[in-house]
């Protein structure tokens, strides 16, 4: 069989879980959970847009550097598997290639991530929150 | 529905109805290849736990701020790629490497530092994906 068609894919023993052999042939893998249930490029700055993204809905911003993705479909809980880079920088500090922070209390009014988004900041070296034009965001986890 | 336990093919086809319901093909390489071998989301702080994971048999406390994530199903070479980040007490965080000392075919070791004097730091979260070949 060289082209199978459809629509849907569920695991027949257990629906969320679909064996895939792995590229050495001797080990197998969970499809599902391997798969990045979101991901985005954004514009993060003026106002904030994504310019390509996947299960991801509305940004919001939360100020200077501070934004929540939500997401289409809801995860399982808070405790998904965001990554993410950023390029804030400012002229004082001049760094360039800052990375991206999960946001907690100790950094904002933002509580962090839910079920339904992930809260991210963008910082530059001198420890301040900034606006970043370019941001990229992937989310692993499992799906609700 | 057609039920089976294992099928073989080459080819996924479906029709992306949830972005566009227009028909979409993928080489099945791509799934393989393509999907994260591991995910993990750590408190590191304390005595650190995973808070979710996926083929993450245990970690490490190395010190401060310095973890390892043991694989339950190991990788075929030490080429992998990465990504992650971290949030540590108080301050902005890295994710960073650990000098020498960083991937293995069952283990990948990553330091967490502090945004501005590039300390190792104990990290409130952080997150680490994997992708690669499965042994």
């Amino acid at each position: 069989m060289s082209t199978l068609l459809l629509n849907t894919l569920t695991g027949k023993t257990s629906a969320g879980s679909i064996v895939v052999t792995g590229e050495g042939g001797s080990t197998t893998t969970n499809m599902q959970q391997g798969l990045a249930k979101a991901w985005t490029n954004f514009n993060g700055t003026g106002t904030i847009a994504h310019r390509d993204s996947f299960n991801c809905g509305t940004l919001t911003d939360q100020g200077t550097g501070q934004y929540d993705i939500n997401f289409t479909s809801n995860m399982a809980s808070a405790n998904h598997c965001p990554t993410a880079n950023s390029n804030a920088y400012n002229a004082t500090n001049n760094f360039n290639s800052s990375a991206f922070c999960p946001v907690g209390t100790s950094h904002s009014s933002m509580t962090g991530n839910t079920a339904s988004n992930t809260s991210l900041g963008s910082f530059e070296s001198g420890g301040a929150y900034q606006d970043a034009e370019l941001n990229f965001v992937s989310v692993d986890g499992d799906l609700a | 529905m057609v039920a089976h336990g294992t099928i073989a093919f080459d080819t996924l086809t479906t029709s992306d109805q949830v972005n566009t319901g227009t028909e979409k093909s993928i080489d099945t390489s791509y799934v393989f290849n393509g999907v994260a071998k591991v995910w993990n989301n750590i408190n590191g702080t304390g005595t650190i736990a995973i808070r979710d994971s996926f083929n993450v048999g245990s970690i490490t406390d190395n010190g401060t701020g310095d973890y390892t994530h043991t694989y339950s199903n190991a990788m075929a070479s030490v080429n992998q790629a990465n990504g992650g980040f971290a949030r540590v007490n108080s301050y902005f965080g890295f994710l960073g490497g650990v000098i020498d000392d960083t991937f293995t075919t069952t283990s990948m070791r990553h330091a967490t530092n502090r945004h501005d004097t590039m300390n190792y730091a104990d990290a409130v979260i952080a997150t680490v994906t994997i992708h690669g070949d499965l042994a």
